[in-house]
Order: C-alpha cells, then sequence, then structure tokens
C-alpha cells in the first residue's frame, strides 16, 4: 500500500480524509486509481492532456517528482506520497 | 533588495513572487516565480480560505494576480534544481502586495502555517517571508518576518 497525503483543497472530494492509501505502480497508475475511489481528483491535478498541473505539487518520500520521473515515477509499497498546493498567499 | 523592488515594480498592478537563496543566511541569488492565480482551476488548488475564495471568484483572471498569487510549481522546481546545483539553500519567500501594506494578511499567515510541516518534510529550512509594499509609489516597503506557529515575528535582515 502507499500512503497519500491528500491537502485541505481536495479534501472535499476524499469526505474529508487527510491521507488516503491505494495500491499503484506509478504516479500515473495512482491518480487513476484515486480518481477511481474519489471521482474528480484527478481533473484537479492533471490537465486535459494528462501533465501536471502548474500549481500542483507532487512529493514521493520527499522528492519532488518533477526531480524523479514525473508522473511515470514507479511506486513500491511503504512510499508516501504528498499532494501538495503550490506556495501562495494574498494581500 | 533593489532587484525585489524592481520585480514588483515591473509586475505591478499585479503581485509578484520569488525565492531568494544563498548560504549561511546571506542571500546570493534571486529567483523570479511566475504568479499563476490567473490559471484556470488554481485559486480552487490553493489553500485560501473561504473569504479569499468568495472575493477571488468575483474577480476577472487578471484581477485576481491583483490580490493574490499562486507560484508556479514548475519554475519552483527549476528554481530548487538551481539551487542544488549551486550548494544554495533556500531563505526567503518573498511577494508583493501593490495595494497594501508590507505585512502577512490572513492568507499568507494560512498558507505559511500549512507550509510550515512541508519544509521539514521535504528536507528543507523554514524561509523568511519577505512583503513588499508599493502603496507608496515613491517608497516601496520592504519588510521581513517569521511565520512559526500561526505567530508572525518581524526577522533581521541586513542589507550589504
Ligand atoms: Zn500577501
Amino acid at each position: 500500500m502507499i500512503k497519500v497525503r491528500i491537502p485541505t483543497p481536495l479534501r472535499p472530494l476524499t469526505k474529508g480524509q487527510g491521507e488516503v492509501e491505494v495500491t499503484a505502480g506509478t504516479i500515473v497508475d495512482m491518480i487513476e486509481t484515486l480518481d477511481t475511489a474519489h471521482p474528480g481528483i484527478k481533473a484537479r491535478l492533471c490537465d486535459e492532456s494528462g501533465e501536471l498541473r502548474r500549481f500542483v505539487n507532487i512529493y514521493v518520500n520527499e522528492e519532488d517528482i518533477r526531480f524523479l520521473k514525473g508522473k511515470d515515477t514507479s511506486l513500491k509499497a511503504g512510499d508516501e506520497v504528498s499532494i501538495v498546493p503550490a506556495i501562495a498567499g494574498g494581500r | 533588495m533593489n532587484d525585489l523592488v524592481a520585480h514588483a515594480r515591473q509586475l505591478d498592478p499585479y503581485e509578484c513572487c520569488g525565492f531568494l537563496a544563498g548560504t549561511d543566511k546571506t542571500v546570493t541569488r534571486l529567483y523570479r516565480i511566475k504568479n499563476v492565480v490567473s490559471l484556470d482551476g488554481a485559486s480552487e488548488a490553493a489553500s485560501f480560505d473561504e473569504a479569499k475564495m468568495n472575493h477571488l471568484s468575483q474577480l476577472s483572471p487578471e484581477e485576481r494576480a491583483e490580490i493574490a498569487f499562486i507560484m508556479d510549481a514548475q519554475e519552483m522546481f527549476q528554481a530548487v534544481k538551481d539551487m542544488r546545483k549551486h550548494g544554495l539553500t533556500l531563505q526567503v519567500v518573498y511577494h508583493s502586495h501593490p495595494h497594501d501594506p508590507a505585512r502577512p494578511s490572513v492568507t499568507d499567515i494560512k498558507i505559511a502555517n500549512e507550509w510550515e510541516e512541508n519544509w521539514s518534510r521535504l528536507n528543507l529550512s523554514l524561509p523568511i517571508y519577505m512583503l513588499i509594499s508599493l502603496m507608496d509609489k515613491a517608497r516601496p516597503d520592504v519588510r521581513a518576518y517569521w511565520i512559526k506557529n500561526a505567530s508572525v515575528s518581524s526577522a533581521d535582515v541586513v542589507t550589504l
């Protein structure tokens, strides 16, 4: 199993859960699996062409997947994935 | 410091954002990061509170960038990559307030709090937050803060 941390803005899609567990071999796989269980989550993370949106970070065990193989980064049991909204703020 | 103000002025009336990096608490490099708040779906994805969301939803995508910023995650990655290459560490996260004082807003504090645990999870130390106010166009005001455990305190920054 892979533990996925869900940020506050996406929790309405996961019935409020801040952490969910999935079985997946890659990030793409994980997103598809999450979307089956929590419809709508994929559209929040990826654009129409399937690329990770520019205001979303995904970290696997402390490393940005952009440093790894992006959405093709492979996952193994015990990995921890964090979905983190980009740094933001306002006036 | 001049580079920070230059960035803020260049994007005025929109908010600019970026990083300062260096070694041993000394800043040697500035990274301008794109503000992607006007992108479709961006404000829904950010950790804005309800009041901020309601306000943003009444504005055009362009107007949103006058009162909010969201850092482009792709450019953030490029910046972190460059820091690693040069042995630098992230020291400061900055953004501008084109129409408001150089104080962290409720939104700024909320999101800084949420990021507090991310920095340590990513093995990065907690950055100082810097704000550039352009309320008085002739005299931009630049201030630095620590935002820890939901409390804000002034940070000492020496300009060389
Ligand atoms: Zn702000």
